[in-house]
């Protein structure tokens, strides 16, 4: 009997048994392999031409300076990427986005996981969706509108946040949270913790629906109270959600920028900027393409450097599992 | 396993003809183009125009402009793109650099309406509206000359702008306060109003230009013209005069007696909103926004409205006389396939009839045409501003416009952090001249 | 007496377990208000007059008319919203489609170069839009497609490919490989068992696919920003910044936009949970 290649029945039947139709058999089935390919050509096109043409396009572009009005275009090498070191709000940016990510982690990794496992603790199941579909709404709203949304939220002329705050005593605390150079930033990011916080809470909900009820039942018959079982069970065993949600959360910290444009366009003083919004600013206030381009391969190192990390994460477990 | 090649090399073809086969260099050719005054018109197609008139007062004004002229001209339509003063710098950028500059455009004068010049992206006017011609004489002379650079006209000048203190008369009236003269009175004047619980002068510096609004009056004040203008191009800049450390800390002392809050945080619409709502007693204030501070529908009524110039310090050493502003107009794109319409059109904008109308209220812009205003119609502080800006030494231009882009980012970016109080006069000054130094060729 | 120190330990446990139980649902609700209310807050403001806004904020509004909402829509809203739809629909449906097609490549046909041209569109889902940002404002420009609606729902579709193929591929990874198998035999061809057959099968991730399309598509913002400049190009998320510059003062009608623009996808989110959430486990978990 010939092998019968499931996907390949044409192949199969016209192999036969004999070796001289073995060749057409073969060029038909290289045929058939081959056109199996347009399945994918689209795909392939449209990526290829608006994801890597262009990106791989940008560092050419980062190692040129052009004037937009004029259209001359300069070759300067690498004098872009000097200049990256020697720009102090580069510096700036990346210290934001660091502190974007470190601060996502704490309240969309960490906080999200403990609410979860208070939300999933809860007996009845109606109260557990409802709590989850709320506290999801706002990542379903565009941030431009949560966005100015907390631009008015922090004005002080509305100021509903320090009117919330002087009437529950903490009048202290209310201050222009956009306007000064220490917690402009802050600010911002807090209305990303609002606005995200629902999103990784929802997937560790359904990370944690997927442990064994068992489990539980044996550490409770252990008398394990709920601190020690959410430290021995739950934590452990929603392990990989962890971590991908850590490494999927600094990726997204290194290219916010839509948050930022709204709420105070990287002011003042330039201490709100991330990397994306001083490429902007670089690329489309100050006409500096090139210098521009310079802060993406940025934004690209990075951002490569954490989906290598997802792509080893995800087939280590592969592994595991 | 040939095929495969070839498919990946013809995709590979199409995907890099997309990007690489980009034009590099653009639509600016190497020559001028210039207007032809004997060019024939063609009253059909689409005219499209960028203008700074994005906002709910002023944008009926190119509407109603543009909808009687295609009454005039039904076989042409007109495409409006209408930004604000905020938003028209990022957008201009962005069609330059993607070479789809509308018909016509708005403009600065100084190094911003150079740009296009040097890029040759304007059309030379020069035939049509220089300083001789028929349609160049119907402008005030100095708003004409502002736009041209090299002797050779490129813009036609819209109306004329400069800065006054905007104040509420009627609370100026009740705490007996007059008009200051000096910049030691204007500082009195607000501690005065400040000790009666209201604001002085509402300031909205989230934009950034704001505050450069403010420097560059207090900067002419404090710094001869001559080296200022010297300071304005890279290739010869110092910026070792010491009025601009003393200019720089009366404006420190300004946002001490005057402002309160935060003023970065605080947009200028609701800057302008508190003195239109009467909760502050000043708003430094365009001419053209005259109308908007003070209206039928805000608060403070326009005949509670006063104004005057942002008073000069004593013994300054710059030009006490000169007032901070510039005439605003428009350019024709020399990339347009139908320039001699788009010069019909600015005809259209700038007869007197049409001057008029832009000058009364609600829209308020001194119009630049000789006899484009009508008194009666205006309010009255338009009239005695206009009068103001005839009488000036010097325009200052604005400094974001007439630096070189990094260096007006740095004044931006430096003044936030002044008002802020995170920077010192002195090293504001040091980094602006680091900045510029670090741009000479 | 060995019971006794027990049964203490259970009403001890007892105490604490209630005691945190109400602790944990009194933050829950807490959580709850802190998230709904400032959006309440945004859609009612939309009803009140700028005056009452800044005097007595949480004030519940004078009156229940629409002046600002119907403002609103004149001003600008009416396009954007329109310019939303057709760029959100048309970028959906083409993403969908190609991206289906992609799967059922890389799933169920076996193609040369496969691997090679797995990494490669799944690869895609690394690259971060900002930075392929300055050549396509090139590309765009020379391809003409520089603000029309076509620039946008080129770019949805190209960037939210290598997403929804990975769905969908996985989707299809898990269908049993008999199906086609059966359906070869009955002698049909390629892309009747595509349509008729794996496709109708694939359609929960589909669903799950076109409305994580729709909630990317609908709020994007960087390449809106960027690559459109008209209004009548303009899509929400853009149109509404824009609007805030021009009528910033008015700050009821920008509410009232912003609440007409989230309004949408705030009530497909309700209508389609059970798919957001399919498509969002099956999008990270896998």
């Amino acid at each position: 009997m010939v092998p019968t290649d499931p996907h390949f029945p044409g192949a199969a039947t016209s192999g036969g048994t004999s070796h001289e139709i073995c060749r057409p058999a073969l060029l038909r089935r290289a045929l058939i392999r081959a056109l199996s390919l347009r399945w994918v050509v689209l795909a392939v096109l449209v990526v290829g031409a608006f994801i890597y043409v262009p990106i791989i396009d940008n560092f050419r572009v980062s190692m040129t300076n052009r004037d937009i009005f004029t259209g001359e275009i300069s070759q300067v090498g690498l004098e872009n990427y000097q200049r990256l070191l020697d720009d102090p709000v580069v510096w700036r940016a990346l210290l934001n986005n660091t502190l974007y990510a470190g601060l996502s982690i704490v309240f969309q990794v960490f906080g999200a996981f403990l609410l979860a496992a208070m939300i999933e603790g809860l007996k009845s199941r109606r109260i557990r969706n409802l709590c989850r579909a709320i506290y999801f709404v706002p990542s379903a709203i565009s941030t431009t509108v949560t966005g100015l949304l907390f631009y008015f939220l922090y004005q002080p002329e509305v100021g509903l946040l320090d009117a919330g705050l002087t009437s529950i005593g903490l009048g202290a605390l209310s201050r222009p949270w956009l306007a000064l150079e220490d917690t402009a930033i802050f600010g911002i990011i807090a209305m990303s913790q609002w606005q995200g916080f629902g999103y990784s809470t929802l997937l560790f909900s359904i990370a944690i629906q997927k442990i064994p009820r068992e489990l539980y039942d044996a550490a409770i018959m252990d008398g394990a109270g709920p601190v020690r079982r959410l430290f021995a069970i739950t934590l452990p065993m929603s392990r990989e959600m962890t971590g991908l949600m850590v490494i999927v959360t600094i990726t997204g910290a290194f290219q916010v920028f839509n948050e930022i444009m709204v709420m105070t366009a990287g002011g003042p003083n330039n201490s709100s900027q991330v990397l994306g919004t001083w490429l902007y600013q670089q690329a489309f206030i100050q006409n500096e393409f090139g210098y521009g381009a310079a802060i993406a391969a940025v934004i690209f190192a990075v951002t490569m450097l954490t989906g290598a990390l997802q792509v080893w994460y995800t087939s280590k477990r592969r592994v595991k599992l | 396993m040939k095929k495969i090649s070839k498919i990946t090399t013809t995709a590979l073809t199409i995907t890099s003809a997309l990007s690489f086969a980009a034009p590099e260099v653009l639509a600016a050719g190497s020559n001028p183009v210039t207007a032809d005054p004997a060019a024939e018109v063609d009253y059909s197609g689409t005219l499209s125009i960028l203008t700074k008139f994005g906002s709910q007062q002023l944008s009926p004004f190119f509407e109603d402009v543009a909808k009687q002229y295609t009454e005039m001209h039904p076989e042409v339509s007109v495409e409006l793109i209408q930004e604000t003063d905020d938003s028209v710098k990022g957008k201009t950028k962005t069609l330059v650099a993607t070479n789809s500059m509308p018909d016509i455009f708005f403009s600065w004068t100084g190094t911003w309406g150079g740009n296009f010049i040097r890029g040759n992206r304007a059309v030379d006017l020069t035939p049509v509206v220089g300083a001789g011609t028929e349609w160049g004489k119907t402008f005030t002379p100095a708003a004409l000359d502002a736009f041209s650079y090299g002797g050779r006209n490129f813009g036609v000048p819209l109306y004329l702008d400069a800065k006054f203190m905007g104040y509420n008369k009627s609370l100026f009236a009740d705490l007996g306060l007059e008009p200051p003269t000096t910049f030691d009175a204007l500082l009195e004047t607000c501690d005065t109003i400040s000790a009666a619980g209201v604001v002085p002068v509402s300031f909205g510096n989230k934009e950034a230009w704001p505050a450069v609004h403010y420097a560059g009056q207090l900067l002419v004040y404090n710094v001869p013209v001559e080296t200022l203008e010297q300071d304005f191009d890279p290739q010869t800049s110092a910026f070792d005069h010491p009025g601009y450390v003393t200019a720089l800390d009366q404006f420190r002392a300004f946002i001490e007696h005057c402002t309160t809050g935060a003023p970065n945080g605080t947009s200028y619409e609701a800057a302008v909103q508190a003195f239109s709502d009467e909760k502050a007693a000043m708003y430094y204030q365009e001419i053209i926004e005259f109308d908007g501070s003070a209206n039928s529908d805000t608060a403070l009524q326009p005949e509670e409205f006063g104004y005057f110039v942002l008073p000069a310090p004593e013994d300054a050493q710059g030009d006490p006389n000169a007032i901070e502003g510039a005439p605003e107009g428009y350019m024709v794109s020399a990339a347009s396939d139908q320039i001699p319409l788009a010069i019909d059109f600015l005809k259209f904008l700038t007869t007197q009839e049409t001057g008029k109308v832009l000058s009364a209220s609600p829209y308020g812009q001194p119009s630049a045409v000789v006899g484009g205003s009508e008194p009666r119609t205006m309010n009255a502080s338009v009239v005695a501003g206009m009068a103001d800006i005839d009488e000036a030494s010097y325009l200052m231009p604005w400094l974001d416009t007439v630096h070189h882009p990094r260096v007006a980012a740095t004044w931006l970016s430096g003044l936030q952090a002044l008002v802020g109080g995170s920077m010192s006069s002195e090293e504001l000054v040091a980094e602006v001249r680091e900045t510029s130094a670090a741009v000479r060729d | 007496m060995t019971v006794s120190p027990i049964s203490t330990q259970t009403d001890g446990d007892r105490f604490w377990n209630a005691l945190g139980k109400t602790f944990i649902l009194s933050f829950l609700v807490c959580l709850a208000i802190v998230v709904i209310y400032p959006l309440l807050w945004m859609a009612l403001s939309g009803f009140k007059t700028n005056a009452q806004i800044f005097n007595e904020p949480f004030a519940f509004p004078r009156s229940w008319g629409f002046d600002n909402y119907v403002a609103a829509w004149n001003q600008g809203v009416r396009s954007f919203l329109f310019s939303s739809l057709v760029v959100t629909s048309a970028s959906a449906v083409c993403t969908v489609l190609i991206s289906a097609w992609t799967a059922y490549g890389l799933s169920r046909s076996r193609m040369p170069g496969k691997p090679l041209i797995t990494a490669m569109i799944l690869g895609g889902m690394m690259l971060s839009p900002t930075v392929a940002l300055i050549p396509l404002v090139r590309m765009m420009q020379s391809l003409g497609l520089y603000n029309t609606h076509w620039a946008l729902i080129l770019l949805y579709t190209a960037f939210r490919i290598p997403f929804t193929t990975f769905l969908i591929r996985a989707y299809m990874l898990d269908l049993p490989a008999d199906l086609d198998e059966a359906a070869r035999m009955d002698g049909a061809s390629e892309g009747q068992i595509f349509w008729r057959i794996i496709l109708p099968l694939c359609a929960p991730i589909i669903v799950s696919s076109v409305i994580l399309h729709v909630l990317f598509a609908w709020n994007e913002y960087l390449f809106a920003m960027i690559f459109t400049s008209a209004q009548d190009v303009q899509t929400l998320p853009v149109g509404l910044t824009s609007l805030m510059a021009k009528h910033g003062t008015n700050y009821a009608q920008v509410f009232a936009a912003m609440t007409i623009s989230a309004m949408p996808i705030v009530l497909l989110f309700f209508a389609m949970q059970k798919y957001f959430i399919r498509g969002l486990t099956e999008g990270i978990g896998k």
